[in-house]
């Protein structure tokens, strides 16, 4: 008996989670570079210039606001993709602390002694690193907006022009570029999980098509037998193509060949080989049975795939000249439906081990659908 | 009497093409007439097309052609696909490139006609075939289709008719048969761009199939799933 497994499909499960993990290792990395440069760079450079402050104390608040800031972005950034409501206000929040560090510093010396407008872009890129690009952009140029606004405010020389832009090209440089390198490394492990998922199912196809195979060469054999005479007699004469009859021996021949040829597209599994056997018994009494399948199909546990083929050789034992078997996937489990012209109600098996039982009777026609929930 | 809908058939077996020449004949109403039989697509993506639909069999010695579909959609035919490759991934490849509907052999007498037919109208046509390559799919870019939508398609693929779906479901068949187009309609909304697609939607927003919102709706929710 084969064990129950669970009914995902395995193959597209380890890309979103491969290329998932690469992301979450660039974003860590990108927390560890944005806290170790407020701790260590602006710290530093807070603690280095404290006596030039008019108040120490105030740039000290600044400091542990952005601390707090950059705290509040790492938790979002690892969490998932901040929504733009929550990345924006922790950006603004940092923006606004780095404007208010920067305006109370000594007239003349801001960006000697700044040390915000670098933590204020880093927090930037750390919400932002996952949004349109456009929207880190126009931050960092806000972030610069406002740096030139204070020197501006204080009085602008062509000294503090020139310091400005320098303090610009290298910092905003430096985040510009950890943004896009991010950014490239995202795609490249989306390349590189999609690659290897390809190279997955690959593999699980061979596996899956050297089993088809060795199944269709029986069937083929089979077939040597059964529909190789009829085409012979048909050839020779001694079969007539108006006699009701032949045309029956053909409809279930050419049902027996499609399933043969529709064989080759899906997974084996024994509930599939159940059911082909008991279309195989009805073939036997002239019933063209079509079985097709749809999604990829849980694997049903014995018990419940008894009640199933109860069902289907309650069916087709009915069945007068036609039948139709489907498997398909649905939520959580697998539906198994059967259409056959048997006339009239049939008593089908009850329902249970995860089993529920549908039918509705149409004329001559019956549905059945038999589900089976994995929950 | 309404103007006949003019197709060709692109098919390299001859008893096949004959089979299909068959059932055009057949139709009681003579509403299409075949114009011309070819066994490649050789001189056909080039200048005016010779017919409203192309009745195109997907494997012409030996090789898939689904990719020549959006060169023949760009000529100017609505492409019917009529084939014995039944896999839904070829089905669903079929339909992106710009087909308008896809036919498997088997249901080739009972739907190939009225897939021509509807092609020419551009209304949605959906055979068992292609529902079920709609219920397999499985790439995480597909149309979020609603409950009604899926139940109806699970229930015509399995073999009901649609009578009978409507019964089961406690609607009309003619709801039966907006829920099913509306599904087919959401996928002309995806993938690759292709006149055939747009030409599809245009009719299904005019048919009041489906709503422009619908699908305003939908893509914006395949972007959020896809970020």
């Amino acid at each position: 008996m084969t064990p129950v497994q669970p009914a995902v499909q395995p193959a597209v499960q380890p890309t979103a989670t491969m290329s998932g993990r690469y992301q979450r290792a660039f974003t860590i990395a990108v927390v560890f570079l944005v806290a170790v440069w407020h701790l260590g760079g602006a710290g530093g450079q807070l603690l280095h210039n404290r006596q030039a402050f008019a108040s120490f104390a105030f740039q000290g608040a600044m400091w542990l606001v952005m601390a707090l800031a950059i705290a509040a972005g790492s938790v979002l950034a690892l969490r998932a993709a901040p929504s733009w409501r929550l990345a924006w206000a922790v950006a603004v929040i940092a923006l606004a602390a780095s404007t208010a560090a920067a305006a109370a510093s000594p007239v003349g010396q801001m960006l000697a002694v700044n040390w915000a407008w670098g933590s204020a872009g880093w927090t930037g890129v750390l919400v932002l690193l996952r949004r349109r690009f456009t929207e880190l952009a126009w931050f960092l140029a806000a972030e610069a907006l406002a740096t030139l606004g204070v020197l501006a405010w204080d009085g602008l020389h062509r000294t503090d022009l020139a310091g400005f832009l320098a303090v610009l090209a290298w910092s905003t440089g430096a985040q510009v570029a950890v943004a896009a390198g991010v950014r490239a490394l995202d795609v490249a492990a989306g390349q590189a999980a999609a690659a290897a998922r390809s190279e997955h199912a690959a593999r699980e196809r061979a596996a899956t098509a050297a089993i088809i195979r060795a199944a269709r060469h029986a069937r083929w054999l089979a077939l040597q037998e059964s529909a190789v005479p009829l085409v012979a007699e048909l050839a020779a004469g001694t079969a007539d193509p108006g006699d009701a009859q032949v045309r029956n021996r053909c409809a279930v021949q050419a049902a027996r060949l499609r399933r043969l040829l529709a064989e080759g597209d899906e997974v084996p599994g024994p509930l599939v080989h159940e059911l082909h056997a008991s279309a195989d018994v009805a073939e036997r009494r002239g019933v063209a049975v079509e079985i097709e399948t749809a999604g990829p199909l849980p694997q049903v546990p014995g018990p419940a795939r008894r009640v199933i083929t109860d069902a289907a050789i309650a069916i087709l034992t009915a069945a007068r000249s036609q039948a139709r078997i489907t498997l398909a996937a649905v939520a959580a489990g697998i539906a198994v439906s059967f259409v056959a012209d048997t006339g009239a109600v049939v008593g089908l098996p009850a329902a249970g081990e995860g089993v529920a039982i549908d039918h509705q009777q149409d004329g001559g026609l019956l549905w059945a659908e038999v589900r089976w929930n994995s929950r | 009497m309404e103007q006949q809908v003019t197709v060709a058939i692109i098919e390299d077996h001859p008893v096949v093409t004959e089979g299909v020449a068959s059932w055009i004949r057949s139709d009681p109403g003579q509403r299409v007439r075949l114009v011309q039989t070819a066994r490649d697509l050789t001189g056909l993506d080039t200048g005016a097309p010779s017919a409203a639909v192309v009745i195109l069999d997907l494997e012409l010695a030996g090789e898939l052609v689904t990719a020549r579909i959006p060169g023949l959609v760009a000529a100017g035919y609505r492409v019917v696909a009529f084939s014995g490759h039944s896999d839904p991934a070829i089905v669903m490849e079929t339909l992106d490139n710009g087909a308008h509907a896809y036919v498997s052999k088997e249901e080739g007498r009972d739907h190939l006609v009225e897939a021509v037919l509807a092609a020419a109208a551009d209304r949605p046509y959906v055979t068992r075939s292609q529902a079920r390559a709609i219920l397999a799919d499985q790439r995480p870019a597909r149309p979020a289709l609603s409950q009604q939508e899926q139940q109806a398609l699970l229930l015509w693929f399995q073999g009901m008719s649609k009578a009978s779906v409507g019964r089961r479901m406690s609607i009309s068949e003619n709801t039966v048969r907006q829920y099913i187009s509306r599904a087919r309609a959401k996928y002309a909304a995806t993938g690759r761009s292709a006149a055939s697609k747009d030409a599809l939607l245009a009719r299904a927003i005019e048919d009041g199939v489906i709503k422009p919102g619908e699908i305003m709706t939908y893509e914006s929710f395949a972007r959020a799933a896809g970020d």
